[in-house]
């Protein structure tokens, strides 16, 4: 099979053992009924109890020269990732691009984000640059820039969910999504495309609802304990920054791609995928594309597919609630629970590409030195190595099947404080909750198929 | 109760057959036979395919053998578990730089002077191995896959 952008993973995980999948698929189904029995019986996440960190902290860490700091050094490495892409070697693991996009921006701004908020939404270069234009742009014209237009309501998160999918597709469909050169311009398009909707819609708004990037991380963050208001970063109860999730259209297809991309990832190794992809393959071929177009189209078949049945899977679970009565709709129910899926998506996430960051992620500390591949040593690190023994397959097993199992107590316990909150009868409420878990345990157990199925 | 019944299915589903098993072990039981013996991409040696398993004594070599810039018999895996010494033998009918990621090692192959490597497998996880003229050449480079387990 020609390599697909994970080319650049060096060291892959095991499956995890059977015994250890048992285990844990009936550790999933204890811990689901041991919290449908002792869960409160009021609603206890819905408020957040936000303080500002003490000592005049949260208002430091926003002031201006800290902003400008964060925002320019956002712009810089935008600009590095361009620039190495662009003008260093093609070949991808000694190019900053590739690992820099793929390993410490897109999977280590995860745990940064869950752990200490919103970060990104500091760093953002886009953000950056958008506000300074717009700063300057207030100079040259001495008064107020013309209001922006006004955000549909029915976009919602959709353009979010749309950049998330197409990163994912030049991730795990593209040939050549690894090649720097590609990441380069795809940045470019990116940053085109961000600054023209920023320009119609306003900066902050586009980077709450529009920017992929943005509202991803943003997600994450809303389990962290730490949280920016009105310019002063506070913190409150963990949590409770999830319920607040307002459900706009197009959150639900996000998480779908979000899970469903993920899914697809760690299906393509499975034996399942790899069984009936070539015969996909071949059938492209036969009716006249190129072996590399014919591979590409039975990725994104794969990815689509993927993601509608994590959707699919869903709504379902959202109808089956719907019909214990209540008289919500499908659409309302389905935005009341989403923000239960979040930490569902952490978990896939974080198990998945655990290894990855910790291994490849070691590799940012000599391509730091010498982003081009080019021989040179800017700090003195070009040489240094990683060591991909820095975690052993039965620790990454069990630190994999942690994270779904928490991610899965999350989850139920975050749908069981909403439905109290949203169902006037109690009884309703526990028995819309069978539903829900049914959809919780659905993610679950098809997390731990993946980490069972990997390379196997 | 319903999501009971809903969570057993899942379970049941999900859960992977015990046929992965045996399909694993056998898979194993084929890579040695390939690679006890010599299989001439030809077919000159055909006669032999369905000859008994018997498993090799130790040091096990696997042995790889590419022809005309493809693997003979297919990209196969090399089981070891930590600890353990891994030998393996890259034959090649042309002048190549195999490479083992992770472990790092690189060695040259020409035909009639194979490729060897020999190492303690202290890493555990799944390695490719890989040809560098096919990588320089635009094709699929992957020969073998390493793969370590727990000991």
């Amino acid at each position: 099979m020609i390599p697909l952008a994970h080319g650049f993973v060096v060291r892959s995980d095991l499956p995890i053992p059977e015994w250890l999948f048992g285990w844990a698929a009936a550790m999933v189904l204890v811990v689901s009924f041991v919290a449908l029995a002792i869960l409160w019986p009021d609603p206890r996440l819905q408020d957040e109890g936000w303080r500002p960190l003490p000592r005049g902290v949260g208002r430091w860490l926003t002031s201006r020269p800290v902003e400008i700091l964060c925002g320019a050094i956002g712009v810089f490495l935008l600009g590095l990732v361009v620039y190495s892409g662009l003008r260093g070697t093609q070949t991808a693991t000694a190019n900053f691009a590739t690992t820099f996009i793929y390993v410490i921006f897109w999977l280590g701004l995860v745990p940064a984000s869950v752990l200490l908020g919103d970060v990104f939404k500091a760093f953002n270069p886009w953000r950056a640059i958008g506000r300074a234009v717009a700063w300057i742009a207030r100079i040259a014209a001495r008064g107020p820039l013309p209001a922006p237009l006004a955000y549909p309501r029915w976009l919602g998160r959709w353009p979010a969910a749309a950049g998330i999918f197409a990163f994912a597709a030049l991730e795990l469909v593209a040939s050549n999504g690894d090649k720097p050169e590609n990441i380069a311009i795809a940045t470019l398009i990116y940053s085109a495309l961000t600054f023209v909707a920023m320009a119609l819609y306003g900066i902050e708004t586009w980077i709450e609802r529009g920017e992929a990037f943005s509202v991803y991380f943003n997600l994450f963050s809303r389990l962290s304990p730490i949280e920016t208001r009105d310019g002063v970063v506070g913190y409150r109860k963990p949590l409770s920054g999830l319920p607040a999730l307002e459900a706009l259209p197009g959150t639900v297809p996000l998480l779908a791609v979000m899970i469903g991309s993920v899914t697809f990832d760690g299906a393509a190794e499975a034996p399942l995928w790899t069984g009936i992809a070539p015969d996909i393959s071949s059938f492209f071929q036969d009716v006249g594309l190129t072996p590399q177009t014919a591979l590409e189209l039975t990725f994104l078949i794969g990815l689509v597919a993927s993601i509608l049945l994590v959707y699919g899977f869903y709504r379902l679970g959202v109808i089956g609630a719907r019909s214990v009565g209540g008289g919500f709709t499908t659409g309302r129910l389905a935005g009341a629970f989403i923000h239960s899926i979040v930490p569902i998506a952490l978990a896939y996430v974080a198990a998945h590409y655990l290894t990855l960051l910790l291994i490849q992620g070691q590799a940012i500390s000599f391509l730091a030195s010498d982003p081009l591949g080019d021989g040179a040593d800017l700090f003195g690190t070009a040489n240094t190595q990683i060591d991909y023994g820095v975690i052993g397959a039965t620790a990454t097993w069990y630190w994999q099947v942690g994270f779904v199992v928490v991610g899965h107590v999350i989850a139920l316990t975050l749908a069981h404080d909403r439905a109290l909150a949203i169902y006037d009868n109690a009884r309703l409420a526990v028995r819309s909750q069978y539903w829900m878990l049914a959809i919780m345990v659905g993610f679950t157990s098809l997390a731990l198929w993946l980490l069972s199925q990997a390379n196997a | 109760m319903v999501a009971l019944v809903v969570a057993v299915v899942a379970f049941v589903i999900a859960r992977p057959g015990d046929d992965d098993d045996g399909d694993g072990s056998q898979q194993a039981a084929q890579t040695t036979t390939t690679q006890t013996e010599t299989g001439t991409a030809d077919g000159a040696a055909e006669t032999q395919t369905e000859a008994e398993p018997a498993p090799p004594p130790k040091p096990e070599i696997s042995r790889i053998r590419v022809r005309g810039g493809t693997v003979v018999g297919g990209v196969e895996r090399v089981q070891a578990a930590k600890g353990d010494t891994v030998r393996i033998v890259v034959t090649s009918d042309a002048p190549d730089e195999i490479h083992l990621h992770g472990y790092d090692i690189y060695e040259n192959a020409a035909p009639g002077r194979p490729a060897r490597f020999v190492f303690r497998a202290d890493i555990e996880g799944i390695f490719e191995i890989e040809s560098h003229v096919a990588e320089d050449a635009g094709k699929d480079p992957l020969l073998a896959r390493l793969v370590v387990e727990p000991s």
